[in-house]
């Protein structure tokens, strides 16, 4: 498991412990990558983190359309690995978290242990305003340092 | 390095429940302090069972201290919780390459591989297994045990010297805890939290011996039960009665780290079966703390 | 009133029965519920659900038949769970004082016509 943020270690940490998620990814809105695991090359997680933005971006956007609610979450069963992509609000803004889980866990309890999860990253985030996500000069070794600290490398 | 851990002491002791133990503990193994890299690490892993980093460094400091069968229980229960842990993979295929098993150490490297196609010590590893598996010791796998984590590239100090293959599991002692408890120990089982069998026996109803399948099912049974009733605000766990067509079975929990197992014929009242349960708890209870 | 709702009434009857629900084994979700305020369908629901399946193993681990009925008993009540047919649970959450004999009758009896 990494993270960007100290504060998210914990709660994550816990979520894993209980859901036995086999890969969490929590990301912003905009794709964002804030903390992972289970995830063994940098190329994938970047593409994951793109595309479950793309996902929800399109389904709130279809809900919108349609007068609907957002979707609260999204969940995918596979004969042998689940998905369950959810968008949730934090301090920090809107976050999404993707998780691919087997058959020895459930969408119940990954569920359950989800919407814990989503209180405790509220309760400890810090409470100072983050910066306004922009893109910078150096977009490119700003995201090389995140994938170093993402994947230890 | 001292200034790192005393940093990281401090943090640990402001916030108990922070993950800097997984920090303190490698860089007190990395120190060569491993008595201490022990303690830290065994205070980490009883507030986060189930953190597979938690795991793989007790794992590492159980391979400094020698303890192979140690360490490779502590490399699998990493792997349960995270099933592509590259360094457990690479661990377990180092005691493997130790006992002589080559076939099986290569299998845990091409699943490393596998994992993270990245990581070149993994490839090296291979070569090296393949090129000369006769060879014993830990150079062909020095740089494929290092963490992963960044900037821990140092060489590492106070690596024990090649030992035989790892040890078997720890024997039980002679006497059974259910001696007096009931005619004959079939059918009571006890368990520790890693899902080994620590005293007793079961026997399928095909007539094979079933206690090492049962007991591996019930490894995490205590921490899902406690989780239950807490969750429910129903406080702590006292027991489960079970209900098959073939069987009346009775889990207990004689301490937070075993569960007791009574397996008795439909016939016999539940209720029953819950007392000679009990009864085995008690003597169980009693058992560990003498071997303990 | 629908078999669920009937299996449901029946077993919320029961003395110190604080609510019972049908769920999903395989995925812990609730498929019906009638609960007592501050009981937690979803919760029971999934946590009841991964027990019922780690016993399951259990029980062919030795090569025996599945479990028909589960108590988990803890010191502020129990939990108790019937297996039944296609996948589903029935399971009821109840306090210390509550006729657990009683309420295994029922469920039982109501498990058998799940599905």
């Amino acid at each position: 498991m990494r993270a960007l943020e100290p504060w998210v270690e914990a709660p994550l940490q816990a979520f894993l412990a209980e859901s036995a998620a086999r890969l969490t990814l929590l990301m912003t809105s905009s794709g964002q990558v804030v903390a992972q695991h289970g995830f063994g090359r940098s190329l994938d997680v970047m593409t994951a983190a793109a595309l479950g933005a793309g996902i929800v971006a399109s389904t709130e956007e279809l809900a919108r359309l349609m007068g609907a609610p957002k979707f609260e979450a999204l969940v995918h069963h596979g004969g042998h690995q689940s998905c369950l992509l959810a968008a949730f609000a934090t301090p920090r803004g809107r976050w999404i978290g993707l998780v691919v889980f087997g058959q020895e866990t459930s969408v119940g309890i990954v569920q359950l242990f989800f919407d814990q999860l989503v209180q405790q990253l509220t309760d400890s985030a810090p409470r100072e305003q983050a910066p306004a996500p922009r893109l910078a000069e150096n977009f490119e070794h700003e995201l090389d340092a995140s994938l170093r600290a993402l994947f230890g490398r | 390095m001292i200034d790192e851990i005393r940093t990281l002491t401090q943090r640990l002791a402001d916030e108990p429940s922070s993950l800097a133990f997984l920090e303190l503990g490698e860089s007190l193994r990395r120190r060569g302090q491993v008595g201490a890299a022990y303690k830290v690490a065994r205070g980490g892993l009883n507030r986060y069972p189930g953190l597979a980093d938690a795991h793989d460094l007790m794992a590492r400091i159980l391979s400094d201290q020698g303890d192979f069968a140690g360490a490779f229980d502590a490399w699998a229960d990493a792997l349960r919780f995270d099933p592509m842990r590259t360094g457990a993979l690479k661990g377990i295929a180092f005691l493997y390459f130790r006992a002589g098993d080559v076939d099986a150490a290569l299998d845990h490297l091409h699943r490393a591989a596998e994992a993270d196609p990245d990581d070149p010590a993994v490839p090296q590893a291979i070569a090296r297994v393949r090129r000369d598996s006769r060879e014993a010791g830990r150079a062909a796998f020095a740089p494929a045990l290092e963490p992963l984590e960044a900037g821990t590239e140092e060489p590492v100090a106070g690596r024990p010297e090649p030992v035989p293959a790892p040890a078997a599991p720890p024997v039980p002692p002679s006497d059974s805890p259910f001696t007096g408890v009931a005619p004959e120990e079939e059918g009571l089982l006890l368990v520790d939290a890693n899902g080994m069998c620590l005293a007793g026996s079961l026997t399928g109803r095909d007539g094979t011996d079933a206690a090492e399948r049962v007991a591996a099912q019930l490894a995490g049974l205590t921490r899902e039960a406690a989780r239950a009733t807490r969750l429910l605000g129903l406080g702590s766990w006292h027991s489960i009665a079970v209900e098959s067509p073939d069987a009346h079975l009775f889990l207990a929990s004689p301490t937070a780290e075993t569960v007791l197992l009574a397996v008795r014929e439909p016939e016999l009242p539940m209720a029953r079966v819950g007392l000679l349960a009990e009864r085995a708890t008690r003597a169980a209870r009693g058992w560990l703390e003498r071997v303990q | 009133m629908s078999a669920a709702q009937v299996a449901l009434d029946r077993v919320t009857r029961v003395p110190g029965v604080r609510g019972a629900l049908i769920a999903s084994s395989t995925d812990g979700l609730v498929v019906a519920e009638q609960l007592m305020d501050g009981v937690d369908g979803r919760a029971a629901a999934a946590l009841t659900g991964s027990l019922v399946a780690r016993l399951a193993r259990t029980t062919a681990g030795a090569g025996l038949r599945a479990p028909v009925f589960l108590h988990l008993r803890g010191e502020g009540g129990s939990i108790l769970a019937a297996p039944g047919t296609d996948g589903l649970v029935l399971v009821a959450v109840a306090g210390p004082e509550a006729n657990v004999g009683l309420a295994r009758l029922e469920m039982l009896n109501a498990a058998g016509r799940l599905g």
